[in-house]
Parts: C-alpha cells; sequence; structure tokens
C-alpha cells in the first residue's frame, strides 16, 4: 500500500479538484462569508459588550463570565440547540459561531485599554480631551495591538468551525468533508480539511498584515 | 577557617582570596556589578567557582558533594525565600526533615527556633504570605539556623524592610550572634549597614577586584586607595564616631565634688581643672552641675543653685551621639551609668584622642 | 446527506425531550445513552491521559531548565486554534487505509491536538513563574535537584497546572460530539440522528445531554481543586 494511495480512490485524485472546481469554489467562498459574517457580528456585540464593561466598571466581570461561558458550551450542542428554532439556516450556524468569538475579543480588547499607561490617559486629559475623544483618539489607537491580536485569534478559530457548521448543512469545506467521508471518497476529505487550514492560515497573516499598517508605532518599537 | 576562589569567572569575580575567622560576621559590599552576591553564591556553590578553592575547616568542600556541604550552610536571602506552600512550622523543619531527623526531634527544634527569634508559636500554623515582611526574615533566620549549621549566608537579608524594622531585626542578629557565635557572611549595599553588622568588611569594585579586607574602624581611619576613600564618603570620621562606645574611652572624673564638702574645698577643685563649672555629686549619684561664680554666694554646696538636667550618656552610648550631646551642652558630658552612678566625664578632647589611636579596642 | 456508514438511533419521533432524558429505557440496553456516555467518557478520559502524560513532563523540564520560551507563543495561539474537525478529516482516510478503521485513531488525535497545549501552556507558566528566590532558598538548603522540581516547582505549579488540564478537559468533552460525524458514536449521536430524522427532541436531548457533560467535566475539576492540600490551593 503506497502512501500516496491506492489507484482507485487517492488521498488526493487531481483530476477530480478540476472536474468539481466548480464545487470547491463555491464550498470556499460559503466557508469564507459564514467566516465572516460570524466575526463581524461577533466584533459589533464585543465592542458593544466592552465598551459597557469599559464604562461600567462592575459590569466587568458579569461580561466576562458570561462570554466565558458561551465558549464551554459544545459547538455540536450549540448549533443543535438553535436548529428548532431557526431551522437549518444560515442565521443557526451564525450566532453560535459569533456567540465563540466574544471571549477572546472582549477579553483581548479589556486587556488593551487596561494596558493603556495612565500617565497616557492623565496627560490626555491634561491636555482637555474630553472622555469621548480620549478614547477614541488616545486610548482605542493604543489598545489595537491586542484587539487586533484576538482578532486574529477570533478567525482563525472560527475557520475550523465553520467546518462543524457543515453538519447543519450550510455549506463550506466542511461539507466536502461530510461528502467524502459519506461516500468514502477521501478527495474531497482531504481538499476540504486542507483548504480550511489553508484558509486559517491565510486571513491570520492578512490581518497580522493590516493590525502593522494600522499600528505603525508598534512595529518600529518592536523592531527596535 | 579558610575561603579562597582563584581565578573564578573572569568577568564576575577574578582571583578573590577571603579568610574568615570561626563566628565572625563578614560584610560583603560594593557597588552593583562588583560580584559581591556571586561571591556569596559560590560559598554554597549555587555558582560553581569556575576554579580555585574553597576551605572549611581546612577541608577542601569543591569535591564534596553539594547537597551535603549546603545542608551545613543556612542561606538567608531578601524576603526570606520562604515556601509560600508550606506552613511556617514546615518552613523552619526543611532541612531538619531533609537530614532524616525523627518527627519529636524537628517539632522540638522549630519551637525552639520560633522562641529564639521571637516568633509567637501561634504564627507556625500559618503560611508565610499571611505574616508581615518582618516576621517572613525572622522565619527566613530560624530556617537557615535549623540544623544548627556552623555557617549562615545572607544575601540582603533585610533589603526588603522598612528602615525601622531593619534597624531591628540587625539588633536582633547581633545578640542572636552573641549567643550562637556562627560564621556569618553577607551582602549588603547599605555601608551603614555593613558598618553596624560586620566585624571585617570586603569592599569589591567591578569584576570582583577586593579593594579591601578590614575590620569597618580600620576602613574609615585608613582607606587603602581612592576607591575606597571614596566609597565609604568624606564624613568617614563621624561614621567611625558611630563604631565607638563611650566604655571605650579613656575619660576621667573630671571636676567633681561630693555635695558634703565645704565651699572652698569645691572652688579649689574647680580650678584645679581650669573650669567654671563644677559636677555635683551625691553619693554615687550625680546631681548636677554648678558655676563657679556663684559658689561665692552660698554658704554650702547643697544651697549652690544646680542646672539639671545635665548632658548625659552611658557607657553603651556610641561616641556620635556623645559628641553630638558635647557640642549642644556647654559644659563636658556628664557619663553616668545605667544604675544612676557617676561613671565620669568625656569631651571633645577624650574622644580625639580615641579617635587617632591605633587600634579600636 | 446525512447516513450511509453512519449508524442511527432508532426512537421515535413522538418522544419529548423530557420523556427521554428522564426515560431509563432510554438509558439503559445496548443502544442507550449510558452505553453513549461511556463511549464519550472513555475516549476523553483516554485523551486527557495521554495529553497529561505528554505535556506535563515536557512542559516541567523545560520550564525547569528555561527553555523553549517562545513555544508558550506558539501554545497560546494553537490553545484557540486547533481545526480538531479538519484534523480528523484528514486522518480518517490515513487510519482506514491502515485498518484502523474510522475510529478511535482520527478523533483521538485531533482532540490530543486540542488538549496539548492548555496543559502545556499552564504547567510551563505555573512552573517558570515560581518565585527564583524560593527556588534559589530550596536549592541552598541541600535539598536534591528532584526534590527543588517536585517539592517546590511542580508543588507550586499545580494549581495553575490543574486549571490548564481544566481548560483542556472542558474543550476536550465539549468537541468530542464531532466524532459522530466522523463515523464514530459517542454522546454525539443523538445530535447526528436528530438532524439526520429531522427529529427536533432528539436533537434538543443529544445537546442538552453533550452541554451537560461539558458543565459537569468543568465542575468536576472544580471539586478536584478542593481536594488539592491547603498550602498547594492558596497558589493562584
Amino acid at each position: 500500500m503506497s502512501v500516496f494511495g491506492e489507484a482507485r480512490n487517492p488521498i488526493i485524485r487531481w483530476e477530480w479538484i478540476i472536474d468539481e472546481w466548480d464545487q470547491i469554489r463555491e464550498a470556499l467562498v460559503q466557508h469564507l462569508e459564514l467566516t465572516l459574517l460570524s466575526v463581524a457580528l461577533g466584533s459589533v456585540v464585543a465592542a458593544i459588550l466592552s465598551a459597557a464593561a469599559l464604562r461600567f466598571r462592575m459590569l466587568a466581570t458579569p461580561v466576562t463570565g458570561f462570554t466565558g461561558f458561551l465558549y464551554t458550551i459544545p459547538s455540536v450542542a450549540l448549533f443543535g440547540l438553535l436548529v428548532p428554532y431557526f431551522g437549518l439556516s444560515r442565521l443557526t450556524a451564525v450566532l453560535p459561531l459569533a456567540a465563540y468569538t466574544l471571549l477572546i475579543l472582549v477579553t483581548n480588547t479589556l486587556a488593551g485599554f487596561a494596558a493603556v499607561p495612565d500617565a497616557v490617559r492623565d496627560a490626555a486629559n491634561g491636555m482637555g480631551l474630553t472622555p469621548t475623544r480620549r478614547v477614541l483618539e488616545v486610548e482605542l489607537p493604543l489598545a489595537l495591538p491586542y484587539i487586533i491580536a484576538g482578532l486574529r485569534i477570533a478567525v482563525v478559530s472560527t475557520v475550523g468551525l465553520v467546518t462543524v457548521a457543515s453538519i447543519i448543512g450550510q455549506g463550506g469545506l466542511g461539507s466536502l468533508i461530510l461528502d467524502g467521508l459519506q461516500r468514502t471518497f477521501w478527495t474531497p476529505m482531504t481538499i476540504g480539511a486542507v483548504l480550511s487550514i489553508v484558509m486559517a492560515l491565510v486571513l491570520d497573516g492578512a490581518i497580522f498584515a493590516l493590525g502593522r499598517l494600522v499600528t505603525p508605532w508598534s512595529n518600529r518599537a518592536r523592531s527596535t | 577557617m579558610r575561603k579562597q576562589f582563584e581565578g573564578s569567572d573572569t568577568d564576575a569575580v577574578s582571583s578573590l582570596s577571603l579568610d574568615i575567622a570561626a563566628g565572625s560576621i563578614v560584610a560583603l559590599i560594593g557597588p552593583s556589578g562588583c560580584g559581591k552576591t556571586t561571591t556569596l553564591r559560590m560559598i554554597n556553590r549555587l555558582i560553581e567557582p569556575t576554579s580555585g578553592r574553597l576551605e572549611i575547616n581546612g577541608r577542601d568542600v569543591i569535591q564534596e558533594p553539594v547537597t551535603e556541604l549546603r545542608r551545613g550552610i543556612g542561606y538567608v536571602i531578601q524576603q526570606g525565600g520562604l515556601f509560600p506552600h508550606r506552613t511556617v512550622a514546615q518552613n523552619i523543619a526543611t532541612v531538619p526533615r531533609t537530614l532524616g531527623w525523627e518527627k519529636g526531634r524537628v517539632i522540638d527544634r522549630v519551637a525552639e527556633l520560633a522562641e529564639l527569634v521571637g516568633l509567637e508559636s501561634e504564627m507556625l500554623d500559618r503560611y508565610p504570605d499571611e505574616l508581615s515582611g518582618g516576621q517572613q526574615q525572622r522565619i527566613g533566620v530560624a530556617r537557615a539556623l535549623a540544623a544548627d549549621p556552623p555557617v549562615l549566608l545572607m544575601d540582603e537579608p533585610f533589603g526588603a524592610v522598612d528602615p525601622i524594622v531593619r534597624s531591628r531585626l540587625q539588633d536582633e542578629l547581633l545578640s542572636l550572634q552573641q549567643q550562637l557565635h556562627k560564621t556569618i557572611v553577607f551582602v549588603t549595599h547599605d555601608l551603614e549597614e555593613a558598618l553596624k553588622l560586620g566585624d571585617r568588611i570586603a569592599l569589591l569594585n567591578i569584576g570582583g577586584v577586593l579593594e579591601q579586607y578590614a575590620t569597618p574602624d580600620e576602613l574609615l581611619r585608613s582607606p587603602a586607595n581612592d576607591f575606597v576613600e571614596e566609597f565609604v564618603g568624606d564624613d568617614r570620621g563621624m561614621k567611625r564616631l558611630a563604631l565607638r562606645m563611650v566604655s571605650q574611652l579613656a575619660y576621667d572624673r573630671g571636676p567633681v565634688v561630693d555635695i558634703g564638702i565645704p565651699i572652698t574645698e569645691a572652688a579649689k577643685a574647680a580650678d584645679a581643672h581650669g573650669t567654671d563649672w563644677l559636677g555635683v555629686l551625691r553619693g554615687d549619684a550625680f546631681a548636677g552641675w554648678v558655676r563657679v561664680d556663684d559658689l561665692r554666694n552660698g554658704d554650702a554646696l547643697a544651697d549652690v543653685p544646680r542646672v539639671r538636667p545635665a548632658a548625659q550618656v552611658t557607657p553603651a552610648s556610641t561616641l556620635l551621639s556623645a559628641m553630638e550631646l558635647i557640642m549642644t551642652s556647654r559644659t563636658s558630658v556628664a557619663v553616668i551609668d545605667d544604675d544612676g552612678r557617676f561613671g565620669g566625664v568625656v569631651n571633645l578632647d577624650s574622644i580625639r584622642k580615641n579617635l587617632s589611636s591605633e587600634d579600636d579596642s | 446527506m446525512i447516513g450511509g456508514v453512519l449508524a442511527q438511533a432508532a426512537v421515535p419521533r413522538d418522544v419529548g425531550v423530557f420523556e427521554f432524558l428522564f426515560g431509563a429505557e432510554y438509558w439503559t440496553g445496548a443502544g442507550g445513552i449510558l452505553t453513549s456516555l461511556w463511549d464519550t467518557v472513555v475516549l476523553c478520559g483516554a485523551v486527557m491521559i495521554v495529553a497529561t502524560l505528554v505535556a506535563v513532563p515536557l512542559a516541567t523540564v523545560l520550564a525547569h531548565h528555561g527553555r523553549g520560551e517562545l513555544s508558550v507563543t506558539w501554545m497560546v495561539t494553537l490553545s484557540r486554534a486547533v481545526p480538531t474537525f479538519a484534523i480528523a478529516g484528514l486522518l480518517v482516510p490515513l487510519s482506514l487505509r491502515r485498518g484502523w478503521g474510522f475510529e478511535p485513531w482520527p478523533i483521538f488525535i485531533a482532540l490530543l491536538l486540542l488538549a496539548i497545549p492548555p496543559i502545556y501552556l499552564n504547567t510551563y507558566t505555573g512552573v517558570r513563574g515560581v518565585d527564583r528566590g524560593v527556588v534559589d532558598a530550596a536549592r541552598a538548603m541541600g535539598l536534591e535537584e528532584r526534590n527543588v522540581l517536585f517539592q517546590i516547582e511542580v508543588a507550586l505549579a499545580t494549581s495553575v497546572m490543574l486549571v490548564g488540564i481544566r481548560v483542556a478537559a472542558v474543550q476536550v468533552v465539549a468537541t468530542e460530539p464531532i466524532r459522530a460525524f466522523l463515523g464514530g458514536d459517542g454522546l454525539g449521536r443523538y445530535v447526528r440522528d436528530g438532524l439526520g430524522q429531522n427529529n427536533d427532541n432528539l436533537l434538543l436531548a443529544g445537546a442538552i445531554l453533550v452541554a451537560g457533560l461539558a458543565a459537569l467535566t468543568g465542575a468536576v475539576f472544580g471539586l478536584l481543586r478542593r481536594a488539592l492540600p491547603p498550602g498547594v490551593r492558596r497558589i493562584r
């Protein structure tokens, strides 16, 4: 038995990729859409929760506790729980995926703001900035490296979880894996798995690059 | 006892050789980067000397198993280095238990040590972080002494506590040492501490160069070179005064008379000393000063107005505090023994004579 | 879309969620909940034991010698981003080719990769985080090197280590149900069968079982922490 597989059912049959390119492209697009939608929704909710926790200190513990609780709910269970209410819909996939991003996004956002030096905050106040302008012009930029680091982890883990969302029929690269599994045909399984890992790495790199663009000061600090 | 390091780690400590007398306290001091901590840690081989010899009681211990060596050397560090997951008693019992002492003996020893360093027994079952910094430091000392090691190493032992507690812990260490007679080597960056605690001081320069190894008094009296002179500062005369006690002075009784003698006799005594003040004694006790001018106005010495309180010191006072009193009083300083008996008087002249004498005994 | 090689649990459509969860007849028997639960517990237990046996000694030794600081950065990312489904999917063909079947190897290895990072991370930072003064003092008192490691460094890191093991265990238990979609069974089968048979009650009951086991796992580790010796427990 060769590592590269038997003639009839190899790990990868290259012709299949060409023949079924449309199916692969569709899965890729669906996967990307689900990922971006979920992270976008997660980011909006995380921003609101973080803002609330930063504005009202007493909310910090409940907010982090709640997002931590969401994170421990098994993905299979959460998809399963929502199906009876929202059916096999995109919403059923996006809600849990967005919920899972909250923990890392909120944690890192709060850590980012906590890391703003008191002296900088004092200086901003001392120069007469209004609280809103101080947060937007001074604190937020300084917290950005943390927020971006959280975003990277959120995106990478969401790409991985979107494959699980295929169990509720929302397509994506996970559907290639399930498809191959049902037909005991390895090529789509391998393609689905490899492409999902590649997508995670590409998106991670993209956000990293974006992060360096929007926080030029932190690159310079790091390189010296 | 003899310790010797030669040509160890080229940069850290180079060709350092120290002889440390058994039962004495030696302070290692110098600017940061001088290798004083490295030197200390070579003694219990937390840092292995690159080369050289380390002898304890004439026995070369470099070849000995390192754990055996360390069990015979107590080690105290800043904030104690206590094990936070073990109670105070368990901390103190570490080495005895490692040595396989039986349980009863360990318990007795822990109780004994707690009393020795002044820890209340109910603290033994607490955890270190429930206690104050000063108490933690005492536990650190008790733990180091647990198996009665002849040698004690201390790395800035009192660096982490506030000045008042530090001073008290220093005094406690000195009184412990009077009972225990350990050989103690300690590292400090505080010259006052080195002068106060050390029988001898090893002053190191960058790279572990030994600039001077001398008694505190010798270090202050005759610095070996410019580096030492600069390190001890330009008030080294005053620092020497702080090292010496009034009891070390060659003082005399001064112009004092008993309160019962006739006025005329008293005036003669003042003339003999060339002073215009006269001390009055009632029995053994000092009763106050009178002005010679006032003697003419009275019939009996007891009727002459006396100035009290007079500046007083005890034999245990430092010369520095004696001098301070002399500077602010208009007379010489009365020396009064602890039990209220008059001992004699001390003046600037006797202090100056003492400082210029060669030895500090 | 689901079916084929996957076995189906035969539960009538008209059984209510709580009727199912509280009905003794659904728990016992060859295809009962207890059997599925046992499957899950055995797999997760095996994963956790192997992950702990790999990660704890490795991280402890590296941290003790102060090596491999960079591994920490890697593990931080990995601990949140291991794509278990994709990894298991990649491994299934390899496993079948070797004649090892659909499971447990693919899901076992994928879960192992999920479990190792948090355990490694917490062990490493726990051991590395022990006050160097305390370690020095232990050494200076003539403790043997292995006693310094176990009685001081490991003992002081235990609490942090246990947190890492708890995080890993909860994640493993929460992720294990995907096994039901990769040709296996375990507690995830009810979700799978509920979806496959369009049976919402079974789906909900399955989701509740899966979520309940994950919550229980977290709670068990909470109790385990209380079982630590008092001196070790108070270190965080």
